[in-house]
């Protein structure tokens, strides 16, 4: 019974996230554009990961990501806490990117250069080099490299899902698919990407 | 280890980092957007009574002015549908008309109104009664003359101004009938004498 009670009175950190996360939220729908400048920050690295990975192209990206917050903005209204908020966000970004596609051309022009620079900010703000047994530097920009010549349909369902851990479903719907193409497009992609690493066929 | 990390693959793709810092901090030009337009809740909050009862009003004239367009509309094409269905009538009784005088003109071929000629027969027959008419009437006092020949006289000018109203409305079926009867009165008056005033007649088949 007192752990129980010492359960509730210490939440964990998730729980804490998640509330002050909901306070953010709660304070910015009312206007409060601090608590909107704070909810940028907590999540501009994922949607503007998102937006490169889509687009590589870093001027497209951060246009997708700046007018993604804009339009979080004007419809936090609409967010009824259903999904994890940043998971609205995501979709708002996704949107955003397909948006952009569909008004400039299919074809974006792929752009590593914005991905390596990023991974090598990341690697000397840690300052550490990788754990043994974890891919290199080297390896990283690679599979960066690889993820960018892949069909503009198959590199959304690896970035989403095989990346950003979004399920069949969730992408299906993120990318305006059905679950079925969304499942041969990340097969395809898998299998490209296999081929242009020279990674042969896994067998557990 | 699950299989995910074992896959070569797959650690590769797990190893990506999630997150990219941006080059430049994008907030100031976010903030410059979003402060000239509150979120939509809070915008409908605050525009709650003004705005949203001018809306209603604005609705509701829009709803009335609606209405009213709606109604004109639908008598105009009723007034069109009548109009159309009234005239298709008259038409076809005219055209009816036509039908059951065409025996008739088919027999006394004669052109009416305008500058057409009468039918040959019908000419030949009307000037031996005319003749025959002049002839007997010349022996008649002249009282009963007078009154004949002015008979006459009103009748053809009947006839002509009967003819020349046909020859403005060539398609009216009571001027052609007003000119037919017209023409018949002619003939039975220039024949009344002739069968009055001696036994043998002039034969007119109208």
């Amino acid at each position: 019974m007192l752990s129980g009670i010492g359960a509730i009175e210490q939440p964990s950190a998730l729980d804490r996230a998640l509330s002050a996360d909901t306070a953010l939220i709660l304070a910015a729908r009312s206007g409060d554009v601090k608590a909107f400048e704070q909810i940028y920050r907590a999540h501009i690295g994922r949607v503007l990961g998102i937006c490169l990975r889509m687009t590589h192209r870093r001027d497209v990206a951060e246009d997708c990501a700046q007018l993604t917050f804009v339009r979080a903005w004007r419809n936090l209204g609409a967010f009824e806490g259903r999904s994890a908020f940043g998971t609205w966000l995501h979709r708002i970004a996704v949107n955003e990117v397909l948006t952009y596609t569909r008004n400039h051309g299919t074809r974006l022009e792929a752009e590593t250069q914005g991905l390596d620079d990023a991974h090598l900010d990341t690697e000397a703000a840690q300052g550490a080099m990788p754990a043994p047994g974890t891919v290199d530097a080297g390896e990283v920009m690679d599979m960066e490299r690889a993820l960018a010549t892949l069909p503009e349909g198959s590199r959304h369902v690896v970035v989403l899902q095989a990346i950003y851990g979004y399920s069949h479903e969730e992408v299906a719907e993120m990318l305006g698919i059905a679950v079925g193409t969304c499942k041969a497009q990340l097969h395809r992609g898998r299998r490209m990407l296999r081929e242009r690493l020279g990674l042969g066929e896994f067998e557990p | 280890m699950n299989q995910r990390l074992r896959d070569p693959l797959d650690r590769a793709l797990g190893s990506l980092p999630t997150e990219v810092a941006p080059e430049k901090d994008l907030w100031a030009q976010i903030e410059a957007q979003i402060s000239a337009s509150p979120p939509i809740h809070q915008r409908e909050h605050r525009v709650d009574v003004v705005p949203r009862r001018h809306f209603n009003v604005s609705s509701r004239w829009l709803q009335m002015a609606a209405a009213v367009l709606l109604i004109a509309g639908s008598s105009f094409t009723t007034w069109v549908i009548v109009q159309r269905s009234a005239n298709e009538r008259v038409m076809r009784a005219q055209q009816f008309t036509v039908q059951q005088m065409q025996p008739v003109l088919n027999a006394m071929p004669a052109s009416f109104g305008g500058a057409d000629a009468l039918g040959a027969d019908y000419q030949k027959a009307r000037a031996a009664l005319c003749d025959e008419f002049d002839r007997r009437v010349a022996k008649l006092p002249p009282v009963t003359r007078a009154r004949l020949e002015r008979d006459l006289a009103d009748l053809r000018r009947a006839a002509n101004h009967v003819a020349a109203t046909l020859g403005q409305h060539p398609g009216d079926p009571l001027l052609q009938q007003l000119l037919l009867s017209t023409y018949q009165s002619e003939l039975a008056l220039l024949g009344s004498l002739n069968d009055v005033s001696t036994p043998e007649t002039v034969g007119v088949d109208l």
